[in-house]
Parts: structure tokens; C-alpha cells; sequence
């Protein structure tokens, strides 16, 4: 049983002009203990799911859903106050430009003393004869910032966010996230404009931090490449749909959804030896604005095997857990040719 | 930091160079005798201005400094009074509107906020009498204090000179002079109140919109504890801030205020020298007012670069 | 059948004629611009309104009440004041003076406040720094007494009495545009466009100044606002007053001791001027947050 179950997720937004569906029937599955993989250009909508799955969206956005469940708990029934309680505890999240979510005023140490709203019983015992709070707390962040690579803890915990780089507020953010041990984190586009190191970095954290503590991880990118390799399962989404999802030996060596196919297929493996300065390959057409949005599959009118039938909805099929919602899933190429389809 | 409080000073004393060639320019004017070139007359202006020589009035025969200094710490109780009584009702009122933004309570508080900023300050002025009456208080309606009581100059501030006077009046001249100020500090808050919700409100749906608070939200924090521990820090430097690029237009206000109500403020004092033809007031009253305002602006400037880390992080940009 | 059907891709138009489109809805701007309207109705035909000439005095009518209470008379819809003139008529000719001195003073420091904060904002170096200091210099001293200073340089009248103010509130209107042009040149836009080579002027007219829309109604509406309390507080404290024609704050003062007697004298005209000031500033109001929700 999936840890976080996401069944057909729709939000539309209130505007002026009408109502806007931005995200249409995305389902997630994600498994205790995995990394899992979130994958979409910027706009299909991945942060929206995001926000959702913390209960911070806005006011104007109407959100339904056939099913989303955290572990057994039924977030749909929760109030915005008890779902406040869970995040805390069971939800984390860290975001793309760290510094902004930290507050300018405050010095590190007291925001992420905030953030370990309770310290541990056992820890409490143990410091019972000469218990000092401060002094504790102080410990428990420090062993929060080696955990997280973060060496000089004495001077980043005296600083204030402006004085540190996107890099060093990132791990802060994820020290703080994993301060409380969540059942789940999610990274949302974690190292967007970032160096290539750092964000070399940052992967590596979160990979150590799901193989050592078990760390169940929602990774989210635009970037394939980067990501596919630390993730163990993959879901696509294109523009407010889940087109694809799967392990990663599912999608990476049997992609069935035609933007899989495309995605994989834009990224450059150097070492099979691309012709020098050779049209490198992308799907033809942009991301639809979201006032423009086709009907049935959005990825319609870029799709290299469109027909008629692509004005419909196509229903999701589950080959053995490899999820597609495609009306032309090219069976006879692939090893699901004689397994029979489940709904 | 010394280096920006540096700078301040330079601001100050660059600033104040000029207003005190406005003030000369303006006296120049106004002594139609020219036996100087306008070079030399400035110096010996400004000498005479630094030896404290600032002139003696045609009315009473009094020195001009004295009197106009002793009205602005008249008016200076008013508005400090009324500042009081403005910010403690407006802050509050100001981050309920901007919690509950485009909510009920927010567009009652907003209305209140509008009518208070659109009423004509002489016009209440002069019908504040009247509603005291209706509600039956008995308030002083004018002057600065009860003419019964004879309290002496030292400071030049009635509220704290009146406390002297506890040998022989006890306590009563002190609050025949806190009484004086109930009604015009009313008047006067109006505007305060009005625009204290405004920027409050502003800088609250501002800050509530950020990042760091949603992240605050995530960690699992409650609103007020989000208000006390996030947003208080953030606002103030530019309620503050705001405030003080008002300061000018509330001291406008202030001596409307005591025009009306006599209370022997700048404007009462201003107003009667011109009535009588005793100009030489108008380059004194540039120089103690410009003065004041321009020096505690850069007293504010100063206090918020000491105390706020986000107006600090300006300071490594230079 | 679409998911998307109700979103009507044709209503998004013009980004002013969004921003109309959502000023029309606000209910309490709607009713305050037809206030408004009522009132520049009143300026343009005030001499076909008025029944008397506002300093036409009927010895046998004084301290008329209005007249819906005892004792009052429909030819005085107002009463009279204490030399048996028309308040209803004063009243208008009042409203007319003022307001109309007012939407002129706004309209002038307008023009000239965009025009200088512009050419402000495109100085360098030197004669920025002495403009600057040359503003905030003036800007320390309150516009009232800038208001004073001028008017016993020009003299007392009416006329001279706008050209104070409006000399007054200039410095004020010329920093809030300049600091509205800054804060919006420094976004990464503004460089972008810079890097075309497009000059700092055309830069203010043709990208910042539609841009600063918000704001610029702010600080137009608050010009408006003090140059109405400043024309009315001159005329209260005796400044500008002239035989020929009225002004809401000089009746006030005018009034202002036959209070008690009947207080319709005090009452109309501050009810007006408090009506006046706040559907303008309910009109900016409602226009600020078209503007915002446009934004979004």
C-alpha cells in the first residue's frame, strides 16, 4: 500500500474569464521508503500538486479528488487547521529559491529551533539530570547541519538568510524538513538556478538521507536527466496530466507514452557519440498556455502519433503497475503484448 | 554602519545648509533695506542665527526663538498625543484588515479608514465641542491650559513643566493640561488612524504573501504565532518608515489643530504673527520646523538601520 | 465536450479595458463616480442652479432653518445665514470655487509633477544629488506654512491662494512619482529594455509610466485631498477671501459663530466637502484594486 495515494487530482482556478482547468485527473502513488520522481516542463503544474498536497493552495482554487490519502489519514476530510498539524510532523516540503522562504528578520538558529516544534522524548531523558533546553536544542541543530553537510554550524546559525548562498539556504531548508523525521519530503524543483556542484550536492543529500533514514522523497524537476538516475519510481505529467508512471527500469527501458519516448529521447548521451553540432531532438510545439489548453490529451497537438480519437480523454491502463493513459499504446512493441490490461 | 550613520549626517547637514538658504532668501525678501551684498548678508545672517540673535518680535517685544520654540513643544504634545492614541487603535485594527484581506471585517475597517482620512480636519475641529456635548463630557474646548494655574518655563513642554508645579497645585495643573489635550489629539489622530491602518494593512497582505510565511504555514505554525514571531519584525521598518515621510503633512494638520482649538501651538502662533505683519517669523518658523522634521527623519533613519536586518542588507549593496 | 468550456478566451482584452471591466463591477466606485459626476454637473451649471445670488441679503429672513423643519421656507432650501442670505446658493457657488480650484491645482501639479519627476529620474550624478537635496530640504517644511509663505510673498486672494498650494504640494508630488519611477526602473525588465538602447525618457513615457498605474493614482488622489483641505483651511483661517464669490472653508469660518443658532450653517457645508474627498478617494480606491486584481 502506497504511503501518499493520489487518485484522479483535479484543481481548477476561478478567474475573471471563467473557470481554468489547470490540472486534470493527475493520480500519484508513492511508496514508503522510494524516491520517487515527479517530472514535467515548468508549468504543467507540479507545484500546484504541490501545494495541494500541504493544503497552502489559495482560496479561488477548487480542489477534487477521487482519493488522497497520507499513510490512512483521508486528507480531503481534514480542516485547514488539523491539516496545518500534519504538515509539521508527517509533510515536508522544501522549494526552488530557498531564501525566499526564509525570513530576512530572523537569525537561522530560531527559525529552525521553530521548526523542531517538539524535541524527542527519549533525547529529553537522556539530558533529564542536567537538562538545558537551549543548550539541547543547540546540539540537535548542530547534528541536524552535519547531517546535511552543513560544516561551520556556529557562524550559519548567528547569521541572518541574506548573508548565506541559495546552496547553504537549501540544506538549511532540508535540515529543518527532516528536523521532525516526516514520513515524507517533498523537494519541489530543489536546485533550480543553482550551480552545477551545488546541485550535484543537494542530489546526493536527499539520496543518502532515503538510503540511510529511509526518507521517503517526492522529487520534483523539469530536468529528466538529472533526477532519473537517484529515483526509483517516475511519474510524467504534461500539462496538468500524469501521462506515465512507473519504476524506473519501467520507464527508462520500456516507455510506452509517446512524451516519455520524447523525453528520453532529448537527452544526449554524450558517450554514444553525437555528431558534432547535430540537431538535437525536441518535441515540435510549446507547452499550451493555459488559456489555451487542447481537450482530450493536451499533448494532442505535439504528439507524433496523433489521430482522431486524441480529442477524447483517454482512460489510464495499469500494465503490472506501469501506469499510461495513451489511446495508441504500441503493445506488440513491448513485453506487455500478452498480459492482459487492467483499468 | 558608521559609515551609513555618517553619511546621515552629511544628509543632515548638506539638507539643513539648504533650508537655511530658503530661510534667508525668505528674509531677504522681507527686509527691503539691502546694505549688503546678498554673499555677505547671508554670513552675517547665518552668524547671528548661530549666536542664537534670531531676532525680536514687533508684537511683544520678545525674541522670536523662545516663542517659536516654546509653540513647537506645544505642538509636539498635541502630536505626540495623538500618536499614542492613533497607533495603539490603528496597528491592531490595520493587521486584522490585512490578515482578513477582501473579507467583511477588512472592508468595515477600510470604509472607517477612508471616512476618517476624508473628514476635513477644521471641520471636526470646530464640531468636536459639539459632540463633546452630546456625550456630555465636560472637556476644555480651547487654550492650553486652565488660566487659574501659573506654571513656569522650564523645558518649554506644558506636560512636564506642569509636573514641577505638584508643590503648589499637586496634581491638578497636570491634568488640567492632559484635559487640554483630549479633544484636539482626537482631531489630530484622525489622520494618524487613517493612515497608520492603510500602511499597516499594506505592508501585512505584503508579508503575508511571501514565501517565508507559507514555509512558516508548512512548518506547522498557528496564525498568531506566525503574527508575533514572523511578521511583526518585517512590517515595522516600513510602517515606520511611511510614517515618516508623513511627518510633514501631520505637522500641517497639527497646526490646523491648534489654530483652532488656541492651544498656543505653531500654527496659533504663526497665524497671529502674520495677522499682525510680523513676517520675520516666516524664516525662523522654516528653520525650527524644517529643522525638527529634518532632523527627526534622520533620527528615524538611523533607528531603523540599527534595529532592522532587512534595512541592513542595503547597506551591502554600497 | 471540453473541460474548458466556461473559460471564454474573448473576454481577455486590452489590459485598460480589464482593468475597466473590473472597476465596473465595484458597486461603492460606481455610485461615488456618479456623485462625482453630480458635483462637476454643479461646478459647470452652478450660476443656473443657484435661486439667489449668494450675497443677495433679505433683511426679513435671517437665520432661516432649512426648510424641512419649523419655520423654514422652500424659497431658502437651506435657511439663511445671519445676513439673510441663501445658504442653498452660497452652498453652490462654494462648491464650485473649491472644487473646482482643487481638480485645477491636481491637474497642474499633475503635469508638471509627471513631466519634472521624469526628467528627474533621467539626471545624474551632480544635478541629481543637488535636485534631491534640494527637495528633501523643502519637503521638511509642512505645506501649510510653505501654503503661508506664499501667500504673503504673492498676497491674499483667492487666485494667489491656488498658486501657494499648488507651488506647495509640488516637491511632495514630484519625490512620490520619482520614487515610484526608481523602484520600478531597478526590475530586470527596465535593464533589459536599457540594453536596446532606449532612452531613459522614452523608457518613462512609454514603459514606466502605464507600469506605475497604481501608485501614480494614489499619489494623484492624495494631491487631490490635500489641495481641497489646503483651499478650505486657507479660506477657514481668512486667507483668499473676496466679496464677489464664496468658498466652502471661508463660509464655515463665516458661519462658525452662528453655530449654535442653527447648525445647518456649519453642518452643509463640511457634510459636502467630507462627501467630496471621500468619493473621490472611494473612486481611487476602487480603481487601486482594479488595477491590483488586473495584476493578477
Amino acid at each position: 500500500m502506497p504511503l501518499l495515494d493520489i487518485r484522479n487530482l483535479s484543481i481548477d482556478i476561478n478567474t475573471s474569464q471563467g473557470k481554468l482547468r489547470i490540472v486534470d485527473k493527475a493520480s500519484l502513488a508513492i511508496n514508503e521508503g522510494s524516491i520517487h520522481a515527479f517530472i514535467g516542463e515548468s508549468g504543467s503544474g507540479k507545484s500546484l500538486i504541490a501545494k495541494v498536497i500541504l493544503g497552502i493552495h489559495e482560496d479561488n482554487w477548487i480542489v477534487t479528488a477521487d482519493r488522497m490519502y497520507l499513510g490512512t489519514t483521508d486528507l480531503t476530510l481534514l480542516s485547514k487547521s488539523e491539516r496545518r498539524k500534519i504538515m509539521g510532523n508527517e509533510i515536508s516540503m522544501i522549494f526552488q529559491h530557498p531564501k525566499s522562504y526564509l525570513d530576512p528578520t530572523k537569525k537561522i538558529y530560531y527559525q529552525v529551533k521553530e521548526a523542531l516544534t517538539n524535541t524527542s522524548i527519549i533525547e529529553r531523558l537522556m539530558h533529564t539530570k542536567k537538562y538545558n533546553k537551549k543548550s539541547a536544542t543547540r546540539q540537535r541543530i548542530k547534528e541536524l547541519f552535519h547531517r546535511v553537510g552543513i560544516q561551520n554550524d556556529v557562524t550559519i546559525m548567528s547569521s541572518y538568510p541574506h548573508e548565506l548562498s541559495e546552496g547553504i539556504c537549501q540544506k538549511i531548508m532540508i535540515a529543518m524538513a527532516i528536523g521532525n523525521n516526516p514520513r515524507i519530503l517533498i523537494a519541489d524543483e530543489p536546485t533550480t538556478a543553482m550551480d552545477a556542484e551545488t546541485q550535484a550536492q543537494i542530489f546526493r543529500l536527499l539520496y543518502k538521507l532515503n538510503q540511510l533514514h529511509k526518507m521517503t522523497i517526492l522529487l520534483m524537476s523539469n530536468n529528466f536527466a538529472s533526477i532519473r538516475d537517484i529515483s526509483d519510481h517516475i511519474t510524467l505529467i504534461y500539462s496538468g496530466q500524469t501521462v506515465e508512471s512507473g519504476t524506473y527500469k519501467q520507464i527508462t527501458k520500456n516507455p510506452l507514452h509517446p512524451y516519455t519516448q520524447a523525453m528520453i529521447k532529448t537527452i544526449v548521451a554524450f558517450d554514444e557519440g553525437v555528431e558534432h553540432k547535430s540537431l538535437l531532438y525536441t518535441l515540435p510545439g510549446n507547452l499550451p498556455s493555459s488559456s489555451e489548453i487542447p481537450i482530450g490529451c493536451r499533448l494532442g497537438p505535439r504528439c507524433p502519433i496523433a489521430q482522431k480519437k486524441c480529442v477524447e480523454d483517454p482512460e489510464q491502463v495499469n500494465y503490472k503497475g506501469h501506469l499510461i493513459r495513451c489511446h495508441f499504446i504500441k503493445l506488440e512493441q513491448s513485453k506487455y503484448a500478452n498480459t492482459p490490461k487492467y483499468k | 554602519m558608521l559609515n551609513y550613520i555618517m553619511r546621515r549626517l552629511g544628509l543632515f547637514i548638506s539638507t539643513a545648509f539648504i533650508l537655511t538658504l530658503i530661510a534667508y532668501a525668505l528674509h531677504y525678501w522681507l527686509n527691503q533695506s539691502h546694505s549688503q551684498p546678498i554673499i555677505n548678508g547671508y554670513i552675517t545672517y547665518m552668524i547671528q542665527i548661530l549666536k542664537g540673535n534670531w531676532g525680536i518680535s514687533i508684537i511683544d517685544h520678545q525674541p522670536i526663538l523662545a516663542k517659536g520654540l516654546k509653540s513647537l513643544a506645544s505642538t509636539l504634545e498635541l502630536s505626540i498625543f495623538a500618536f499614542i492614541g492613533a497607533l495603539t487603535l490603528a496597528i491592531p485594527l490595520g493587521i486584522i484588515a490585512g490578515i482578513y484581506r477582501n473579507g467583511q471585517i477588512d472592508y468595515l475597517i477600510m470604509s472607517t479608514a477612508i471616512i476618517a482620512l476624508a473628514l476635513p480636519v477644521f471641520w471636526v475641529a470646530i464640531m468636536m465641542p459639539t459632540v463633546s456635548n452630546i456625550f456630555h463630557l465636560t472637556l476644555p474646548i480651547d487654550g492650553q491650559i486652565s488660566p487659574i494655574y501659573e506654571v513656569k518655563n522650564v523645558t518649554g513642554f506644558m506636560l512636564i513643566d506642569s509636573l514641577f508645579t505638584t508643590g503648589t497645585y499637586h496634581f491638578e495643573a497636570f491634568y488640567s493640561r492632559v484635559r487640554h489635550l483630549i479633544l484636539p489629539s482626537i482631531v489630530l489622530s484622525l489622520f494618524i488612524f487613517a493612515e497608520t491602518i492603510r500602511l499597516t494593512r499594506h505592508s501585512i497582505s505584503m508579508v503575508m504573501k511571501s514565501n517565508y510565511i507559507n514555509a512558516a504555514y508548512s512548518k506547522g505554525l498557528s496564525t498568531v504565532q506566525i503574527l508575533r514571531s514572523h511578521v511583526f519584525k518585517n512590517i515595522y521598518p516600513s510602517i515606520i518608515h511611511d510614517l515618516r515621510s508623513n511627518l510633514s503633512t501631520l505637522f500641517s494638520f497639527a497646526m490646523t489643530v491648534d489654530i483652532v482649538f488656541k492651544s498656543k501651538g505653531s500654527g496659533q502662533w504663526l497665524l497671529t504673527s502674520i495677522h499682525e505683519g510680523d513676517y520675520i517669523v516666516l524664516p525662523t518658523a522654516i528653520l525650527i520646523i524644517g529643522g525638527f522634521i529634518l532632523l527627526s527623519s534622520i533620527l528615524i533613519d538611523i533607528l531603523l538601520m540599527l534595529t532592522s536586518p532587512t534595512k541592513r542588507i542595503t547597506l551591502y549593496v554600497d | 465536450m471540453s473541460i474548458n468550456d466556461e473559460f471564454d478566451k474573448k473576454q481577455i482584452r486590452t489590459p485598460l479595458h480589464y482593468i475597466f471591466q473590473i472597476f465596473k463591477k465595484k458597486v461603492a466606485a460606481i455610485i461615488a463616480v456618479w456623485i462625482i459626476c453630480t458635483f462637476l454637473f454643479i461646478i459647470i451649471f452652478a450660476d443656473f442652479i443657484v435661486s439667489h445670488s449668494p450675497s443677495e441679503q433679505n433683511m426679513n429672513a435671517l437665520l432661516l432653518p432649512p426648510y424641512w423643519l419649523k419655520g423654514g421656507n422652500t424659497a431658502y432650501l437651506l435657511g439663511t445665514d445671519e445676513l439673510g442670505r441663501d445658504n442653498f446658493s452660497r452652498l453652490i457657488m462654494g462648491i464650485q470655487r473649491t472644487l473646482a480650484g482643487a481638480l485645477i491645482i491636481t491637474a497642474v501639479v499633475s503635469f508638471f509633477g509627471l513631466i519634472l519627476g521624469a526628467l528627474a529620474s533621467s539626471l545624474k550624478n551632480f544635478k541629481a544629488s543637488i535636485l534631491h537635496h534640494l527637495l528633501d530640504s523643502l519637503l521638511t517644511i509642512p505645506i501649510l506654512l510653505t501654503a503661508l509663505i506664499f501667500i504673503v510673498i504673492f498676497g491674499s486672494s483667492f487666485q494667489n491662494c491656488l498658486y501657494a498650494i499648488a507651488i506647495s504640494l509640488l516637491p511632495q508630488f514630484i519625490r512620490s512619482i520619482f520614487l515610484s519611477i526608481e523602484t520600478e526602473m531597478a526590475k530586470p525588465y527596465i535593464v533589459a529594455l536599457k540594453i536596446d538602447s532606449m532612452s531613459d525618457l522614452q523608457l518613462v513615457k512609454n514603459v514606466i509610466y502605464p507600469n506605475i498605474l497604481e501608485p501614480l493614482v494614489t499619489i494623484i488622489n492624495r494631491v487631490f485631498t490635500m489641495a481641497i483641505i489646503e483651499i478650505t483651511t486657507l479660506g477657514f483661517l481668512g486667507f483668499g477671501v473676496q466679496t464677489k464669490g464664496t468658498e466652502l472653508g471661508a463660509i464655515i469660518a463665516n458661519n462658525f459663530e452662528f453655530m449654535y443658532l442653527s447648525p445647518i450653517l456649519v453642518l452643509a457645508p463640511g457634510i459636502t466637502l467630507f462627501i467630496i474627498i471621500f468619493s473621490f478617494n472611494v473612486v481611487a480606491e476602487g480603481i487601486r484594486h482594479a488595477i491590483i486584481e488586473a495584476e493578477q
